[in-house]
């Protein structure tokens, strides 16, 4: 078997690169889901698979393993499975494409730390190699706990299930965050999953950088000859990147009281959105060069030093009770398994810079929260103002900073904010913005994140996936946060306004203010 | 909405920047401009379409509709929409009657989006030349369709003579799924394939293109078979590849229904294989703006025409009086006017030799040709 992988294997004579309506078709292969019950898969992997398959982009021979503790027959998981992607599918339900979908799932009952349930999981793999024709290729994805990490992975290293040579084809492993929960539990963790799989083989999923306008950041910036000369500290006065929710912690609390929202999305989401807005033009696009410059704008990144620069640049906020879109809503002191004295932040705004010739001096204000007025994400390049103007100041007054804002979710597109005279005999300059739509909100049918991530995996293509350097280097940049954030208390904000008022204070005391999205 | 009755095109330009005022912020963004030529009996089910494509890429939509080219009294009405019944985007809705349907660019050219592409869409039969249609010469993308005329083998080979890069036809869209099922189950064959053979109609452009790509890939002739007992099915109905180790491949089904592939020592599978509705169809020719090679080596193959891509993809309106295709219908008191591109080697008969020389007066010679305005001046332009 394995003299065969070495051949190189004859090029597909029907595929042509100047073909561009052919789509990308995994390989033969299998996707195990751990924890298949739980919310994302019910929610977001099942339905993601369906679309998939009625696109047409999941190959022939595709199998769906799910393993579970439940005691299920067959049948259950294949009905839930079933009711989860028709609640939950993007694309128009039918039954006869799910019947073909439904033909080629399986489902293996076991705990994460009964090895005969994971013997049972291999030899359905093996058998399947054959009856299914799937080659030996599978992906896991972990869709479990953190906490179970690490016994799962030992059950496919025990099993030899994660050993590309001995499957005779690829295994690959599929990482959810949160990647740790500082540096060290991180590195910890990486270290488990690459003793256990190939590190090429690893794919910890960003759900945002699955989203087209992620993407298109990069075709913005590199694509275009408008942008790029104007992109540095020479023209860019300061970035926001925000990322708002209006829903509370929902029934999360376990988890969220433990993590709070620095460690939730400032870490993962807003950094990664930080460094593809910050980092250098690519060599060429290939995961291997993008990461390199997402990595090097990810150390580069500085923090405010010292406690007193800290308190100023570094702020937390916890919501409390308030009304939001017409309702009241509690406090998260009130919410349902949170504890009474918890000192979890449900908001984060900081200061960072990026130490680099590029952007040496350009603040990067960076904030989350949730129960905000309204579910948000955007990143806001504002420019430096004209150095004259030849208008008389009244002229000018209503002039702000020009600013380009890339807009991640919802409405996904670009807007741009520049000064224009307002009609009329005086002279007399105001901002006007000029939108661009060109996302989910006009084409209905973008693909959701998860079926291109998957896709991807599938494929075995990392473009759009972190590595371990990557978390690494985020949690360098949180750690030192938390530290500071450890055992103080956060101010308070009420549900539905934009965060706690020291917040604000933070970007008046630099001559700014926060865009309203 | 505005409705124009009895209107110009000049009127029609002003609706459209009144409608973009007052409708706000609807629209922004354009990617192209979609020409869609069809009859009035076609309209819904093409409007379907375009609606179905403009949700997937922004574009002002030009609907053509050409009537009673042998009116007496040429005519446009006109239907002006921002983010109505045609979906999100701009879109003119053009009814021409009477000799002014032969000028449907005077009225459509200063509605075509700023230098954004133009795609022009036939949905009906595809026209004999498309240089005779000046809504297809402009345009970088012309969209076919062979199944909707009479004789589609004759017009797949008509596509083939008339072809300049930028041409597609939706028989060709047709056959993406088939290529995409086929080029993902050759993804694992380690042998070369030796001979192969497509199932279906003789006569199918579908099963014929599809049988052209095969043979253009695998550098091999790649013939037509007719399975027994599937006479008059049409489209893709399989296809049977033999590999040089003694392997085979072989898939059989059709669009709408599943498709069974069967390999030498490999378990047997079944594959969707979705009916795709005109929207999905079109939306996959807006997907691209640039020639497509891969259908031009296809079409090449399938019709004998060998280098297709070659050709210039430049096109010169040529122009041609369907009232002289049967002669004497001319109405009297009619005169014919000519085309703005119009060729000095074209027609040649007195009527549209008059034409030529009433050409250059700016009334056309007609007592009511300033009715229609633009259609009008047509004689101007020329």
């Amino acid at each position: 078997m394995s003299h065969e992988l070495l051949d190189p294997p004859r090029p597909n004579p029907l595929r042509d690169p100047r073909d561009r309506r052919l789509p990308r078709i995994p390989e033969p292969c299998a996707l195990v889901v751990f924890g298949v019950t739980g919310d994302l898969a019910r929610k977001k992997l099942i339905p993601a698979l369906y679309d998939l398959h009625s696109r047409g982009l999941l190959p022939t021979d595709f199998v769906l393993v799910g393993f579970a503790r439940r005691d299920w027959g067959h049948g259950d998981f294949e009905d839930m499975a079933r009711e989860a992607a028709r609640a939950h599918a993007r694309t128009p339900w039918r039954d006869d494409v799910w019947s073909r979908l439904a033909g080629n799932i399986r489902f293996v009952s076991g705990t994460f730390d009964d090895d005969a349930s994971f013997d049972r999981l291999d030899d359905c793999l093996n058998e399947m190699r054959d009856s299914r024709g799937i080659k030996g290729n599978a992906a896991f994805y972990l869709s479990i706990p953190p906490p179970a990490f690490p016994t799962v992975l030992k059950q496919l290293a025990r099993t030899g299930m994660a050993d590309n040579e001995r499957s005779g084809g690829w295994r690959r492993v599929v990482v959810e965050k949160p990647f740790g929960e500082d540096l060290g539990s991180s590195r910890a963790l990486n270290d488990l999953v690459d003793s256990v799989f190939t590190a090429q083989d690893v794919f910890r999923i960003d759900h945002y950088l699955g989203k087209e306008t992620v993407q298109n950041i990069l075709a913005l910036r590199f694509a275009n000859m408008l942008f790029e000369p104007i992109w540095n500290s020479n023209y860019v006065d300061s970035i926001q990147i925000t990322m708002a929710e209006d829903v509370g912690i929902g029934t999360r609390a376990g988890f969220y009281d433990r993590t709070g929202a620095a460690r939730d999305v400032l870490q993962n989401h807003i950094l990664q959105l930080l460094a593809l807005t910050a980092m250098e033009e690519p060599v060429e696009f290939s995961p291997e060069s993008l990461r390199t410059e997402k990595l090097k704008v990810l150390r580069a990144i500085s923090i405010p030093i010292g406690e007193e620069a800290l308190d100023r640049y570094a702020v937390r906020g916890q919501y409390s009770q308030g009304w939001l879109a017409g309702e009241r809503v509690v406090g998260y002191l009130q919410e349902d398994g949170v504890r009474p004295d918890s000192t979890t932040e449900t908001y984060a705004a900081v200061r960072l810079g990026v130490e680099t010739r590029r952007w040496a001096g350009v603040p990067f204000y960076l904030r989350t929260g949730k129960r905000l007025p309204r579910r948000v994400t955007e990143i806001a390049v504002s420019f430096k103002r004209a150095p004259h103007l030849p208008f008389s100041r009244t002229d000018t007054e209503e002039l702000g900073h020009n600013q380009l804002v890339i807009r991640v979710q919802p409405d996904e597109g670009v807007t741009l904010k520049f000064g224009s005279k307002v009609p009329g005999s005086s002279m007399e300059v105001r901002d006007v913005a000029m939108d661009f739509l060109y996302g989910e909100a006009f084409t209905e049918s973008s693909p959701e994140a998860y079926e291109r991530l998957i896709l991807d995996v599938l494929l075995g293509d990392a473009t759009l996936f972190p590595r371990n350097a990557e978390v690494e280097a985020s949690w360098m940049v949180v750690d030192p946060l938390e530290e500071f954030w450890a055992g103080r208390i956060p101010a308070s904000y009420r549900a539905g306004e934009w965060g706690p008022k020291k917040a604000d204070e933070m970007l008046a005391r630099d001559g700014r203010a926060w865009r309203r999205p | 909405m505005t409705t124009l009755w009895d209107t110009t095109g000049t009127a029609v330009v002003k609706a459209l920047a009144a409608e973009r005022r007052t409708g706000g912020a609807v629209m922004s963004g354009l990617a192209l401009t979609l020409v869609v030529v069809v009859d009035e009996k076609d309209v819904a089910e093409a409007e379907a379409a375009a609606t179905t494509a403009a949700s997937r890429h922004p574009c002002r939509t030009l609907v053509v509709i050409r009537r009673h080219v042998d009116a007496p009294v040429p005519r446009l009405d006109a239907e002006v929409l921002i983010g109505g019944r045609l979906g999100p985007g701009e879109s003119v809705v053009m009814r021409m009657q009477g000799r002014l349907a032969l000028h449907a660019e005077s009225v459509t050219l200063p509605l075509l989006a700023p230098d954004a592409p133009v795609v022009t869409w036939w949905h009906g039969e595809p026209p004999d030349l498309i240089a005779h249609d000046p809504v297809g010469v402009f345009a970088e993308r012309r969209v076919t369709d062979v199944r909707r005329a009479t004789d589609p083998l004759q017009a797949l080979r008509q596509r083939a003579r008339d072809f300049a890069p930028g041409d597609t036809d939706l028989a060709w869209t047709r056959t993406t799924a088939w290529r995409a099922l086929l080029a993902s189950a050759f993804d694992t064959v380690r042998a070369a394939p030796v001979r192969a053979v497509v199932h279906g109609q003789e006569t199918d452009p579908e099963a014929l293109l599809f049988a052209g790509w095969l043979t253009s890939r695998l550098g091999f002739p790649v013939p037509v078979e007719s399975p027994n007992g599937q006479r008059g099915r049409g489209g893709v109905l399989g296809v049977a590849v033999d590999l040089d180790d003694g392997g085979s491949l072989n898939a059989t089904g059709a669009a709408g229904r599943e498709v069974l592939l069967r390999r030498v020592g490999q378990p047997d599978s079944t594959v969707a294989l979705p009916e795709r509705e005109l929207g999905d169809l079109l939306a996959e020719e807006l997907r691209r703006l640039d020639a497509d090679q891969p259908y031009a080596d296809a079409l090449g193959a399938a019709t004998g025409t060998p280098g297709l891509s070659a050709r210039s993809s430049h096109r010169v309106h040529i122009w041609r009086d369907p009232a002289e295709a049967s002669a004497g219908e001319a109405r009297p008191g009619e005169q014919t006017d000519v085309g703005p591109y119009s060729a000095p080697d074209s027609g040649g008969s007195g009527a549209d030799a008059a034409g030529g020389t009433a050409g250059g007066s700016p009334d056309g010679g007609q007592a009511d040709g300033g009715r229609a305005g633009s259609g009008g001046d047509g004689g101007r332009a020329g």
